[in-house]
């Protein structure tokens, strides 16, 4: 008797073993704790010089290595028109045309023999600097470091070096329809005199003289809005010390007046270049809204439906899941950081399927538009942002730079503070209104660079054609080194 | 005397530093054969990677099946029986229904259309638009199945779900001897990678087996069709490697991703699918003491499969030296590739030794090419290690008027020179700085540890990423002198030579970018001229006419006259070529469909 309870209450002990371990047939069965993520403090990060220079600071023991990077204002964005190229070959000589008491030779050797990654260069808001090496090298490498940043000395040889380097990388611009895209549709959203549709030529770039680069470091390059950020293994009073003593007698200028919205304006419309391949590389969009706008949280969750949320969004889905017309397929929302961004949506897919995937993009922009999107497809993306929220954060240097970035372009840390929240309070009228306030397919531009006679008569089942977009412009191809219309043979 | 001083003392500094940082995976292995490595890491609060790989690629297929794994790859993130699906049956049903008509259709592919091919009635036996009737028949009833089976497919559930956890950067990749799985979770969630990863393993149904085959052609067309050298780069690497599976690309041949049958994969996934020929790594913020039990539990459910069997083909001796010449968009370049060793092997340090001396702003390579001889704008060699071979390849872009046979010159002296003379001292002594320091950059991101361990892991073990930066410090002059010449024999060697196609219109212009935007316009009307006369004779007289006026010109008219009248010179070769039957006259060969549109399925 005894003997059979003990095996059925071992049986029942087995049995309950096994619905504890069991593994539940649904993946919705599951129960998680809650995530027990902090928003990082920013005052924990940010210091600041005596002059006003800020200092954000992720001290890490992890590894040996220290990382510092600076920035200063000022970017390509103030080439002058003829003197395209200046300030990119600005910064990048700072770090390789040698210093007043080094030739540029000396200080490759150097840097490369304590294994120290030292790196200058401009992109359109920002001249650039940073240092990476190990802990034991960092007091010789930073010394050199600032030796590059405060007396360069633009050496001759290694300045026509660039300028040949430069002139071979404009010769491949026609080589990838995806680079003639990307130039293309600058110059057609922001106009060719604006910075964003200008582009270096070899006669810019022969102009280019050592005083040029001279007036652009003096004006640049100094203590006036210069943000710094430091990680790695060091310790953080003694860095702010050093930091300061560096800041001693350097003037602090002004910074450079700020970059200017284009006055130009696109007619929305088909624009083509014509390149043979196989495939037709393709932007559909229209100008949108700037950091800081009021709107912007939302503007990203309708993204997410749309088309930046990867597999789930909606461009995406049917481009590529249920047509099978392209491996990439996607669009979101690019804020301007001085003035307006842009929207864009962007796909690769055989020539004959251009204008069927062109149609789903604008169909899929009139639904956000006209229709409202289902609560689960709300579901998913507000939960996307706010589950996904501590990955945004990673590690204690990837939160530095993101300061430093939100510094620079003078986002708020308020954003971040708020920024759960503002997803959570969207409804599915407000991700409708959004979408009728910022896309609009009657503004928008398609441009396709690929094989026309491909391209224009659509696919063989009569989906879609290119005549259904509206006016069609052949743009011609343009030279690589002059950047002048080609007129076809 | 003092400079000696400094150098030494330098010398020192880095030899007395602390040794390269090790990475302390937990390793252990499921009852049925499934590895885990689990390495905590507290620098990215919260988060965790969870990855797995299997180890099989490109070099695991055959002819025929060659993009198999990479089609396994997309596979993969179509479902399960649970997930994916609102009717589990009814898929089901689809898709058998889908196979038994498509293996009707590739059928008559193979037989019908192959023979149209062979006696040049079609040019493409794959293009639908020469289906005949009965395959039109077929492909409309499989059309329709598909749709019919869309209706009970849930789209892109498989990553719904892990986006409303807040998964981040879900993905994967296939290389030639691995592929890759994994993606960025909040810590709390780490349960639901592993029921999503477990379930896709222990029940995959390969769902939209043929639908996917689309985006897969879409994917060929973008990574290698319709890029400057794409075609030319999956040559080359047919040319280079003879009898070893590495000669194909990952992504396949478009004939054999139009072919794959359900059969094939249904074999493939069992023999490396099985959990004995899996690793699942996790990175990051994590307890092992609970992740253990839970992969355990998880992961346990999968059967053990028979084993991965090895590719038995190796590559065949090379005997003699092989040259491709290509002509495309592209700037003028040259690649010199040889045969290395395999991952493991011990010369592998040595060699990757001689790269670090050769690469890097005051690498050999750019300081000789680039910045001394000024004939590269670019220039660097690449050890290539993979499980059952290697290579190690020079490649530069030319500069200026440099031609690619200089290029290759320089580097064959560069190359004696590393034969003949052992390299100095300091010059190892900063490589293996820089070999130091980056064993510690190397572990910054807990993505990155999770890839290298993977990589690491399916080539022959993680341990590498631990003892390789020791093994490199060992290296010595001689050493490196020894590899580079056992390896480096003309009759080891492809050369790829890549020249700018003349007369595209994509091509650069020098010269007329030289010349005076006033007289610019002019020059171009004149050019455009030239290119449509097409009377030899008159273009000799235009040349004559030059010829005359030369000494009359205004100096900065020099550069635009002598620009035409190249043009007219090279207008009248073209026009003298082609009366005599030029290359430019050949009919193209067949294809059978890397550029042709394939489409349909």
């Amino acid at each position: 008797m005894r003997s059979t309870t003990m095996i059925l209450l071992a049986m029942l002990c087995a049995i309950a073993n096994v619905q504890a371990d069991e593994i539940p047939s649904h993946p919705r069965e599951l129960t998680f704790k809650p995530y027990d993520f902090q928003l990082p403090d920013p005052a924990k990060y940010r210091n600041e010089l005596s002059n006003g220079v800020a200092v954000f600071m992720a001290p890490s023991a992890e590894l040996p290595l220290i990382t510092i990077d600076m920035r200063f204002f000022g970017g390509t964005y103030l080439d002058a028109a003829g003197k395209e190229g200046l300030h990119g070959i600005m910064g990048s000589l700072m770090r390789t045309g040698g210093t007043k008491s080094k030739t540029a030779e000396e200080v490759d050797e150097q840097f490369d023999f304590w294994a120290a990654q030292a790196g200058t260069g401009t992109d359109q808001y920002f001249v650039s600097a940073s240092l990476n090496c190990l802990k034991q090298n960092f007091d010789d490498a930073f010394g050199l470091f600032i030796d590059v940043i405060r007396n360069p000395a633009f050496q001759a040889d290694r300045m026509a070096l660039l300028k040949d380097q430069m002139l071979e990388g404009m010769k491949q611009r026609n080589d990838d329809a995806n680079s003639i895209l990307g130039r293309e549709w600058g110059a057609l959203l922001y106009g060719r005199d604006h910075f964003k549709g200008r582009h270096a030529t070899k006669k810019s770039v022969d102009s280019i003289s050592e005083a040029d680069l001279r007036t652009v470091h003096q004006r640049l390059i100094h203590p006036g809005g210069l943000v710094i950020s430091v990680t790695g293994d060091f310790e953080p009073q003694a860095m702010l010390q050093r930091l300061e003593k560096l800041m001693n007698g350097w003037e602090k200028k002004d910074r450079p007046a700020k970059p200017a919205d284009t006055a130009a304006t696109f007619n929305p419309g088909v624009y083509h270049v014509e390149k043979d391949v196989n495939q037709g590389k393709v932007n559909i969009g229209m100008r949108a809204v700037q950091l800081g706008h009021p709107d912007l949280v939302g503007i990203q969750v309708m993204d997410q439906i749309l088309g930046a949320g990867g597999f789930t969004s909606r461009i995406t889905r049917r481009i590529r899941a249920d047509e099978g017309l392209a491996y990439s397929a996607w669009s979101r929302t690019i804020p301007g950081t001085y003035f307006g961004g842009e929207f864009r949506a962007s796909f690769s897919t055989k020539s004959s399927t251009v204008a069927f995937a062109s149609k789903i993009v604008r169909d899929e922009v009139n639904r956000m538009r006209n229709e409202l999107v289902s609560e689960e497809d709300l579901d998913v993306a507000k939960k996307a942002l706010i589950e996904g929220f501590p990955s945004q954060w990673g590690s204690e240097a990837q939160r530095c730079q993101r300061m430093m970035e939100d510094e620079l372009r003078g986002r708020p840390f308020e954003y971040w503070r708020t920024f759960r929240d503002k997803v959570k309070a969207l409804s599915t009228e407000d991700i409708r209104d959004i979408a009728k306030r910022h896309l609009d397919p009657a503004k928008m531009a398609i441009m396709v660079v690929g094989k026309w006679e491909d391209i224009a008569p659509g696919d063989r089942e009569g989906r879609a054609t290119m005549k259904e977009f509206g006016e069609v412009q052949h743009l011609p191809l343009r030279d690589p080194l002059t950047q002048e219309p080609i007129q076809p043979e | 005397m003092t400079r000696i001083w400094i150098v030494l003392a330098a010398l020192l500094c880095v030899s007395s530093s602390a040794p390269a940082q090790k990475v302390q995976p937990e390793s252990f292995m499921l009852d049925n054969g499934m590895e885990f490595l689990l390495l905590p890491r507290k620098e990215e609060p919260n988060i965790v990677f969870g990855a797995w790989l299997a180890k099989v690629g490109s070099v695991n297929e055959r002819p025929g099946i060659t993009g198999l794994s990479h089609f396994f790859e997309h596979m993969m993130f179509k479902g399960t029986s649970t997930i994916g699906t609102s009717d589990a049956k009814m898929d089901a049903d689809l898709a058998a229904r889908q196979h038994e008509v498509r293996a009707k259709l590739r059928n008559l592919h193979l037989h019908t259309q192959y023979s149209r091919w062979k006696k040049g009635e079609i040019d493409d036996p794959w293009d639908p638009k020469y289906d005949t009737d009965e395959m039109a028949k077929l492909r409309k009833e499989l059309q329709e199945l598909i749709a019919a089976h869309a209706e009970v497919i849930v789209d892109n559930e498989f990553d719904e779900i892990y986006k409303k956890a807040g998964g981040t950067g879900m993905n994967a990749f296939t290389s030639h001897d691995l592929t890759f799985y994994f993606i960025g979770m909040p810590t709390n969630k780490l349960e639901l990678w592993a029921w999503m990863e477990s379930d896709r393993l222990h029940d995959s149904v390969f769902r939209e087996f043929y639908a996917e085959r689309e985006v897969v052609h879409e994917e060929r067309r973008m990574r290698i069709d319709s890029t400057p050298t794409g075609f030319f780069d999956e040559q080359f690497d047919a040319l280079f490697w003879q009898s070893s599976p590495y000669s194909w690309p990952v992504v396949g041949w478009p004939t054999d991703i139009s072919n794959y049958t359900i059969d094939q994969a249904r074999d493939y996934y069992a023999k490396y699918y099985g959990p004995n020929n899996l690793v699942g790594i996790i990175v990051g913020d994590f307890d092992p003491a609970t992740v253990k039990p839970m992969v355990t539990k998880y992961f346990g459910r999968l059967k053990k499969g028979p084993g991965a069997p090895v590719p038995a083909t190796l590559e065949m001796k090379q005997m003699a030296e092989k040259r491709m010449y290509a002509e495309g968009d592209c700037q003028p370049q040259v690649e010199v590739r040889y045969h290395g060793v395999p991952f493991g092997h011990p010369d592998e340090h040595a060699l990757e030794m001689a790269a670090e001396i050769l690469n890097g702003r005051t690498g050999r390579l750019y300081k000789s090419l680039v910045e001394d001889q000024k004939i590269a704008s670019g220039a660097g060699v690449r050890v290539d290690t993979r499980k059952y071979a290697g290579a190690f390849s020079f490649g530069a872009e030319c500069k200026g008027s440099a031609t690619p046979a200089e290029v290759e010159e320089a580097w064959y002296a560069e190359l004696q020179k590393l034969q003949t003379e052992p390299v100095s001292e300091r010059e190892l002594q900063k490589v293996k700085n820089r070999v130091l320091a980056d064993s510690f950059r190397r572990l910054q991101s807990n993505q990155f540890l999770a890839i290298q361990l993977a990589f690491y892991e399916s080539m022959g073990g993680w341990e590498y990423i631990n003892n390789a930066p020791d093994r490199m410090a060992a290296v010595t002059g001689e050493d490196i002198m020894e590899v580079m010449n056992k390896y480096f024999d003309e009759s080891n060697r492809s050369v790829a030579i890549y020249t700018r196609k003349a007369g595209t219109a994509s091509a650069a212009n020098d010269e007329l970018a030289d010349i005076p935007d006033a007289v610019r316009p002019q020059v171009k009307q004149a050019l455009q001229f030239v290119a449509q006369v097409s009377d030899p004779a008159q273009l000799e007289g235009m040349l004559a006419q030059i010829e005359q006026q030369a000494g009359q010109m205004p100096p900065e008219f020099k550069k635009a006259s002598d620009y035409i009248k190249k043009k007219i010179q090279e207008r009248l070769a073209v026009l003298k070529a082609s009366s005599a039957g030029s290359d430019e006259a050949k009919p193209q060969p067949a294809t059978t469909g890397a550029g042709a549109d394939s489409g349909g399925e």
